[in-house]
């Protein structure tokens, strides 16, 4: 299938002021992590019982993201379907850049960012999440540049293995980044479905990604696009996907809530607070239960820009979901005395407090503004976006 | 390209790639492992709290390991230390039984907090004083979320206290936690805590070798009821409660 790939032309009123907008929070950002490396991380919303925040949510929210690559790449290279082929560039460059966000979240989160490009290296811990976690992260990276640059030689066979082991290479990758959670004896954390579930909700907001680019950069550059990929996309693949990451959280949430030992922890999940409000209401009903149906629908699941409000909402319930993974298990005690109850301390032992920070705020969407910049200019230089897509009966 | 040539070529860039990745991995196992040799090696420093003994309005233990370690007071609870701390409890069933506990690092022989750690900064001893290297760490906390008894703690702010400059204090953007003042056990002296308790007469705290059926540890352990702080989690725990 012969598909022809340009550059856009990117000299537009509306894609300087868009670059320009990024840039600025680009460098906003910067300037952000540069004031918490100076004065310390009291800056941001953590404290001594809430050590990871918004930064560590929207890192696992990026690297999730990147599950777009491994719909295209897969429906492409394992199952043979010709007509994807024209997303491939964009969903691998796409792919690159949220890994590569999620890195640079993790990054400027550290305490002693100075430290981080040597330390891991000389003392590196077989036993930490955290140690095999960037070295998937920063393999994924590496394959999706030599699957990128095997699409843009057109390079049949290696282009095949490289969109195989993309895939095989991202469930490893998503994986390991639930198990950042699942590995550690913390009540809401240590559930052996978290990996599985943060695999299902990436695949969901990674395809409802990927349309939302898709039309963005279609629309956006004037180029003919058959509406049925877009359609088939979130009918039936997102619609499957977000069956899917409903049913892997209803069961553990049951599961948690059904023993004795949990079922306080699962009380507080659900229906504990703000946390509880953003997990039914973000996260289920308009995250997931919304879209579902609206895709699942004949009249909506067949329009794009239904297709594009349900994704656009999946996107939404997942960044809820990632914030959920991280701050109730930490914002919920230990339950240090069975039996007894804390009266009187001088640390926070009881459900605490979690903010987000001006500053946090600013360094995440200083990350966003980077790949977004990233992205334009990615878009302009490369020939990475189809002159026009078809499906292959049309 | 039949299947056969692909499953070899794709595995090719799977091997290769975990490879290139994994190589920093081989390379870095057996660090910190034990050495005959060592000083350290064949002692397992523990604790023993008397919560019969430790009365609820005492701070000496407190004031002086936040003395003996610079351990950083901003007075706020948020980025406050406490490398030892009181809580007080009570029960639910019968709410006239109170207790006062003291909080520290259980230095367990399974600490989560060194598995977890990235790049080896806290590590457990030969002697099973669990301890952080504070040129070592990035400060990824990833410690603290690890530690189910939030023993663990971050310098989120620079400490302007020093006063006890014969030990150092910490930059901001490391971790900390107790480490049974591990110089001074070094010295063949005994934590900060434990000094001050019975400097007072108070006598709640006992430190010793766990390994050594003849030291005072040893012998409460082995023939008082004690307790642990939530034994059933697997952490193993090397401070001993009496009287919980």
């Amino acid at each position: 299938m012969q598909v022809e790939f340009s550059k856009i032309e990117g000299r537009s009123a509306a894609f300087y002021v868009a670059a320009a907008a990024l840039a600025a929070l680009g460098i906003a950002g910067t300037y952000s992590t540069y004031l918490l490396s100076v004065h310390g991380l009291y800056l941001s919303g953590m404290t001594n019982r809430v050590p990871w925040g918004l930064q560590i949510s929207m890192a696992i929210f990026y690297i999730g993201l990147s599950a777009g690559s491994l719909v295209v790449s897969g429906l492409y290279g394992i199952f043979g379907k010709l007509e994807y082929k024209p997303f491939a560039r964009i969903a691998a460059y796409l792919a690159m850049l949220f890994l590569i966000a999620g890195l640079l979240s993790i990054l400027t989160d550290q305490g002693r960012v100075d430290r981080v490009f040597v330390k891991p290296f000389t003392y590196l811990n077989v036993t930490s999440m955290f140690s095999i976690n960037p070295s998937l992260y920063s393999g994924h990276v590496l394959i999706c540049i030599i699957y990128l640059w095997a699409l843009f030689r057109e390079k049949g066979t290696l282009t095949k293995i490289a969109s195989f082991t993309v895939c095989l290479w991202a469930i490893g990758t998503h994986t390991g980044t639930g198990a950042i959670f699942a590995f550690v004896p913390r009540e809401l954390y240590n559930s052996a479905l978290l990996p599985p579930s943060f695999v299902a909700a990436a695949l969901s907001s990674g395809a409802a990604l990927m349309i939302l680019v898709k039309v963005a950069v279609f629309r956006g550059t004037g180029r003919p696009m058959d509406e049925k990929l877009v359609i088939w996309l979130g009918r039936p693949l997102l619609a499957v996907f977000l069956v899917c990451t409903l049913y892997v959280l209803l069961i553990e949430n049951a599961h948690r809530f059904y023993l004795a030992e949990s079922r306080e922890a699962g009380m507080f999940f659900l229906f504990g607070g703000f946390h509880s409000v953003l997990f039914w209401f973000g996260l289920i009903i308009f995250g997931c239960i919304i879209p579902a149906i609206l895709l699942f629908l004949r009249r909506t699941g067949t329009s794009v820009p239904w297709v594009v409000f349900a994704s656009a909402l999946v996107v939404v319930g997942v960044l809820f979901e990632r914030f959920l993974i991280v701050i109730p298990g930490l914002i919920h005690p230990p339950e240090l005395f069975p039996g007894w109850e804390v009266t009187g301390t001088v640390l926070w032992e009881g459900v605490v407090d979690y903010s987000i920070s001006f500053y946090e705020v600013l360094q995440a969407l200083g990350v966003l503004g980077i790949i977004g910049f990233a992205f334009l200019m990615g878009l302009k230089f490369l020939p990475l976006a189809p002159t026009e897509a078809r499906a292959l009966a049309a | 390209m039949d299947r056969r040539e692909f499953l070899k070529k794709g595995g090719a860039v799977l091997a290769g790639t975990s490879g290139a990745l994994g190589l920093p991995l081989l390379t870095s196992c057996g660090v910190n492992t034990a050495s005959e040799d060592s000083p350290l090696a064949g002692r397992k420093w523990g604790m023993v709290i008397d919560l019969s003994k430790c009365q609820s309005d005492c701070t000496a233990c407190l004031d002086a390991c936040r003395h003996e370690n610079n351990v950083a007071f901003h007075n706020d609870k948020r980025w406050d230390i406490h490398w030892i701390r009181k809580v007080n409890i009570r029960n639910q069933e019968s709410e006239d039984i109170e207790k006062s506990v003291l909080l520290l690092c259980n230095h367990c022989e399974n600490p989560p907090c060194a598995q977890v750690c990235p790049v080896q900064a806290t590590y457990k001893r030969e002697d099973g004083i669990v301890v952080v290297d504070h040129h070592r760490c990035i400060g990824c906390r990833y410690c603290m979320i690890a530690c189910p008894y939030n023993a663990r703690f971050f310098n989120y702010k620079e400490n302007e206290e020093w006063p006890n400059t014969d030990f150092p204090k910490r930059s901001h953007g490391v971790a900390e936690s107790c480490n049974f003042c591990a110089h001074l056990v070094d010295q063949g002296r005994r934590p900060a805590c434990v000094e001050a308790c019975e400097a007072i007469d108070i006598r709640a705290l006992h430190f010793g070798d766990l390994n050594d059926p003849e030291s005072e540890v040893s012998e409460i352990v082995a023939s008082a009821p004690v307790k642990r702080i939530r034994d059933d989690w697997g952490t193993e725990p090397k401070v001993y409660y009496l009287g919980l």
